[in-house]
């Protein structure tokens, strides 16, 4: 019940905020923060004390009994992260919004807190019906974040963002049907719960379909290449808010989704696909690294260094053992904490500036020394330095599917050199360099960006000197969706 | 000897303090926290390794933390004492500290001295890590570590567009490496279970036979993590470049510790050069042709900093044969002389260039020698050493070097050869520094503003330039399977050659740059000698080269894909559905014929194919 009363929370809450904006424009923000805090209590407990919170106990009540429909929220250790990490970027995304917005902010931090309604719902739901339902769930909310509040070309990204994740996402509901008529006809037995279509019995051609429409919804989300050209456009139109949830949840849905149901759901199909999976996380790495090295947009340089991170969580979940799933996990994570910091600086220079082109840029560390060394933390950061959590999310995934694969670790890795050139290369074209004569002044960071900013850092630091609390919440999750055996 | 953590744990701190404040502090309390920590590093080390030695040297291990459990794969942040680890600690933290208390005055009144020494301190922790590490994972840590400092200072003046491209050159370069390197721990963990540096070397041991394929794959991308981080052939195109950075920086980076990091790792993983003759082949011809091309361009070079880089390069080349050719604790022994002649080169040439206000270029400097007397004999001290004259620290070390490459099983004497070309090259270059910079006609203005913080460490090194290899390295011992510096074995000619060569190389250089002779005008300006001088000059055409084949493409593909390709297939589909949008809503006219006509042509149509016509 403790689920449904922290989504509930997340979807009322998003309803006072809405409401609460018709009075003040402050309160909004206020509403979403109180909301998240609360939500931050409830995660807290489950993290605290998972007894007595009821972390592995599953709530199930019935839905549309007639269709096998349930309501069924579990908690284990790889939701109860996630679920973790949308609470803490949504209070990053409110805290990165808390001037930005000014006009309909009450609708703004309505959608917001749907979005993250949704998401905690994805990360939680255990009947395939209701995880399609809290899939749009957060979808559509997205859509208005970027469609009112987002930059001068929003109408076609958030239009392209609307297509890209509904046709995957008619995919991935002609999937669910199908595996669960499949089901259906093998055991008579109609039911859309996790799992028992865990045991689903199914022919080695439909399986590899069903496969196949799962992660094509899946890798779109996440976004693997060619899949993934809906983000540069959606992440640079979407405003500062937007783009950390984007980047620093959404596409983790992806990720879990691969992880929990892809993998598990068809596990003969996912093998007999590895390789072209694992390829396609390699090319994302590497694709995904150069794409960012050609960009002079300071968002769009970070939307495709995120295709590149994401590639190794693809790499290394498709590498299925318990190296690499563990290093996908503190990949999904670091990310997180990453690539929100950086979306929150283009945000914040953005702000200021009133541009993302890096050519407009240049010399910023002698306007804003502040901006200049939090930058340059998140940039090695997310170049992979040892001692931050990306390095570990990389170097073990990179570890694992070396036993798998040799050629296509060999080939991700050059995806290092490549995250070297690119980091260092947004570096160079904002705060280094000759200051650019057209920004005289600039505001450095203050007292609740630098907090934001350095609570992101200090995450990243402790999972890249003492991950083993993450690696221990997950590893139970591994070892039940069958990655440790094989 | 439980102290021991407290070695990388006070530069850290220092650094950290240094960050928390935001260059609040005022310059003195910077200096103090800046050097102080180091110089602490240095006492604590001190202590620590005189118990060691008094335990009689036996390997001491703390651990700290273990960092990460999984599935066998089990890193501890550990540290590991021994004698190698010693030597390089001591080198660090004694050298170290130095060069910090020189960088208090070098770096005064400069913009960002508080970052300055952060930077500094984070270097010396993540190199100390590097060196103490007990675990091939810590080890890496202190290896990006240092190489991220690196860039860090290379490009300090970061308004300049120049030092952040040499930043970025130089991270990127050795980032080719590191990559090299990390496979080559993948493969490591792969088939050994672990990347715990002391079973690693067990298990290589029972578990590979002489000359296994796999043992070698594995010691070559080592070996390519070693070549990029010390600036060998063919990654050593960053260091030249790198000295953009300040003059400390390049005397503690790019010459005494990280740059000898390869050296360090290539002697701490030495069974795994052992089970493999042809990867130890492979370390001494690198360091031959390093060693080999980059004298002859030390000797072109007319900034004074990039002939100490292209010195410095020849001799990790040294290094590098020494470890190829077996002399293991030679290598060690020369990387620890080096440490402290070319440090003080360095120092001294830092001098050299604040007293000039910047000017690096030798040909505008000249008669130096009596208004700059400590930089003066500073540099004749280091220059002494680094031509390895008798006597000089250096000389123990490269003689040691230069007479085990002789007997060296895979064509001995032809490393000998080059490697003694190079030697005389090397006193060729040097003396060629000294007459040109504090001999000749004085070229300009120069003001002697060092202080007691800048040239005290200038005599410290200097002592130890000469007195630092007297004594040999009896703590390697135990570590190195060459059980320490060999007795000479050598007897007769051999001996008295390797010693004379570099001093042919003073006299000549005494005759060419010090008494004008027309000889050399004549040898440089004929055709042949400018396009040699040219091409090495440009340090052998690496970077032409490069430039073309990688950085160039590399960039115009970038340029040329700008929009993502792959996008071009879904504006395709956007486009075509847009097509035929246009194409069906042409048919609404609006208008009632047109359509009556139509479905009459359509009725039509499908009558037709109803009675089997069409």
């Amino acid at each position: 019940m403790t689920l449904l009363a922290l989504i509930g929370l997340l979807l009322a809450g998003g309803g006072v905020a809405w409401l609460s904006g018709s009075w003040s424009s402050t309160a909004p923000r206020w509403v979403s923060l109180v909301v998240l805090a609360l939500a931050g209590y409830v995660v807290l407990g489950y993290w605290l004390e998972p007894e007595q919170a009821g972390l592995y106990s599953a709530m199930n009540a019935p839905w549309i009994p007639q269709f096998g429909i349930n309501v069924i929220l579990s908690m284990d250790g790889l939701s109860l992260m996630m679920v973790a990490l949308t609470v803490l970027l949504g209070a990053v995304a409110v805290a990165a919004s808390w001037t930005e917005v000014t006009e309909r902010a009450g609708f703004f931090q309505f959608n917001l807190l749907w979005t993250l309604a949704g998401v905690v719902g994805v990360f939680t739901a255990l009947d395939l019906f209701l995880f399609f339902f809290f899939w749009e769930v957060m979808l559509v909310p997205m859509y208005f974040l970027i469609a009112i509040w987002g930059h001068e070309n929003r109408g076609f990204a958030a239009m392209k963002f609307f297509l890209f994740t509904q046709i995957s996402g008619l995919l991935l509901l002609v999937a669910i049907v199908a595996l669960v008529y499949a089901h259906y006809s093998a055991s008579g037995v109609l039911t859309f719960s996790y799992h028992d279509l865990l045991d689903a019995e199914l022919g080695d051609g439909i399986q590899y379909w069903l496969m196949l429409g799962f992660f094509i919804a899946f890798v779109v989300k996440l976004p693997g290449v060619p899949f993934h050209t809906w983000l540069p456009d959606a992440h640079t139109q979407a405003p500062t808010a937007g783009s950390v949830i984007l980047a620093g949840i959404l596409l983790k849905t992806g990720a879990y989704g691969l992880l929990r149901f892809v993998v598990p759901l068809f596990p003969e199909a996912a093998v007999d696909f590895r390789w072209v999976a694992m390829l396609l996380g390699a090319v994302s790495v590497i694709y995904g690294g150069y794409m960012a090295y050609s960009q002079t947009d300071f968002k769009r340089l970070v939307a495709y260094s995120s295709v590149s991170h994401m590639g190794f969580v693809l790499l290394g979940v498709f590498a299925w053992n318990e190296l690499a799933l563990q290093g996908a996990v503190v990949q999904m994570i670091a990310h997180g904490f990453s690539s929100a910091a950086l979306f929150m600086m283009a945000g914040a220079l953005q702000e200021r500036l009133h541009t993302r082109e890096m050519t407009n840029m240049g010399g910023l560390w002698m306007r804003a020394p502040r901006m200049g060394a939090v930058g340059l933390f998140f940039v090695v950061a997310s170049l992979g330095m040892p001692g931050l959590g990306t390095f570990v999310g990389e170097f073990l995934v990179l570890l694992g599917a070396f036993q798998v694969d040799v050629g296509l670790t060999v080939a991700a890795a050059l995806g290092i050199i490549v995250a070297a050139v690119y980091s260092l290369a947004l570096m160079q074209r904002t705060f280094q360099g000759t200051p650019n004569p057209n920004v005289a002044t600039m505001e450095d960071f203050g007292a609740r960006e630098m907090l934001v900013m350095l609570l992101m850092a200090a995450a990243l630091v402790w999972l890249g000197v003492y991950p083993q609390p993450v690696l221990d919440l997950s590893l139970p999750v591994i070892e039940a969706l069958g990655g440790v055996a094989s | 000897m439980e102290l021991l953590w407290l070695v990388p744990t006070l530069p850290l701190l220092g650094s950290a303090v240094l960050i928390a404040t935001q260059g609040r502090l005022g310059q003195w309390p910077v200096a103090i926290i800046g050097s102080g920590s180091v110089l602490g590093a240095a006492v604590v080390a001190l202590l620590v390794g005189m118990e060691f030695l008094a335990a009689g040297g036996q390997p001491y291990a703390q651990t700290l933390w273990s960092w990460m459990v999984v599935s066998g794969f089990s890193p501890s942040f550990t540290l590991y004492l021994d004698g190698l680890s010693l030597v390089m600690v001591g080198v660090i933290t004694g050298v170290g500290s130095l060069i910090h208390i020189y960088a208090t005055g070098y770096m005064a009144g400069e913009e960002g001295y508080s970052r300055f020494f952060s930077y500094m301190n984070l270097f010396v922790f993540a190199m100390l890590m590097l060196v103490l590490g007990d675990n091939l994972l810590v080890l890496f840590l202190g290896w990006e570590g240092v190489g991220l400092c690196s860039y860090l200072l290379i490009g300090f003046f970061h308004d300049e567009a120049e030092n952040g491209y040499a930043a970025r050159k130089a991270f990127v370069v050795t980032r080719v490496g590191d990559t090299a390197m990390a496979l080559g721990l993948f493969l490591l963990f792969r088939e050994l279970g672990s990347l715990e540096i002391q079973t690693v070397l067990a298990n290589a041991n029972t578990q590979w036979v002489d000359g296994s394929t796999l043992c070698t794959l594995i010691a070559l991308l080592l070996l390519g993590g070693a070549v990029g981080k010390s600036a060998q052939v063919p990654l050593q195109t960053w260091l030249p470049d790198a000295m953009a950075g300040p003059t400390p920086v390049s005397a503690l980076i790019h010459a005494a510790t990280m740059v000898t990091a390869g050296v360090y790792l290539i002697a701490r993983m030495h069974d795994l050069y052992l089970l493999s003759p042809e990867a130890q082949f492979a370390v001494a011809v690198v360091g031959l042709v390093t060693l080999f091309i980059s004298a002859f361009t030390a000797l072109t070079q007319t900034d004074i900093k990039r002939i100490l880089a292209y010195s410095t390069m020849s001799q990790i080349g040294y290094m590098f044969l020494a470890l190829g050719v077996g002399a293991w604790s030679a290598a060690v022994f020369h990387l620890m002389t080096h440490a402290f002649f070319k440090a003080l080169l360095f120092l001294a040439a830092g001098s050299v260039i604040l007293a000039l206000h910047h000017e690096q270029n030798i040909f505008r400097m000249g008669g130096l020698w009596k208004r700059l007397p400590v930089p003066f004999w500073s540099m004749v001290v280091g220059s002494a050493a680094l031509a390895a004259l008798p006597f000089t620290s250096g000389f123990y070390s490269k003689d040691a070097i230069l007479l085990t490459s002789w007997d060296y099983a895979h064509g001995g004497p032809w490393f000998w050869f080059f490697s003694a070309v190079a030697a005389f090259l090397t006193a060729l270059y040097s003396t060629r520094l000294i007459g040109v910079v504090f001999f000749g006609e004085p070229q300009g203005e120069s003001h002697d503003n060092s202080r007691a913080n800048m040239w005290a460490p200038l005599v410290v090194l200097a002592v130890l330039a000469v007195g630092g290899g007297w004594f040999g390295l009896a703590v390697l011992n135990d570590v190195l399977p060459d059980g320490g510096l060999s007795d000479q074995p050598h007897t007769g000619w051999l001996p008295l050659v390797t010693m004379g060569i570099p001093m042919v190389g003073v006299a000549l250089g005494y005759l060419l740059f010090f008494r004008k002779s027309t000889f050399l005008d004549g040898l440089v300006n004929s055709s042949l000698g400018e396009s040699l001088r040219k091409f090495w000059f440009g340090g052998w055409g690496f970077d032409a080269l490069y430039d073309v084949l990688i950085v160039k493409p590399f960039v115009a593909l970038a340029k040329a894909n700008k929009s993502d390709a792959v996008d071009k297939v879904f504006r395709g589909i956007a486009a075509l559905a847009r097509g035929a949008h246009q194409l069906v809503s042409v048919t609404q006219t609006g208008r009632l014929r047109w359509y009556a006509a139509n479905m009459a042509f359509g009725m039509l149509v499908v009558m037709l194919i109803l009675v089997g016509l069409l």
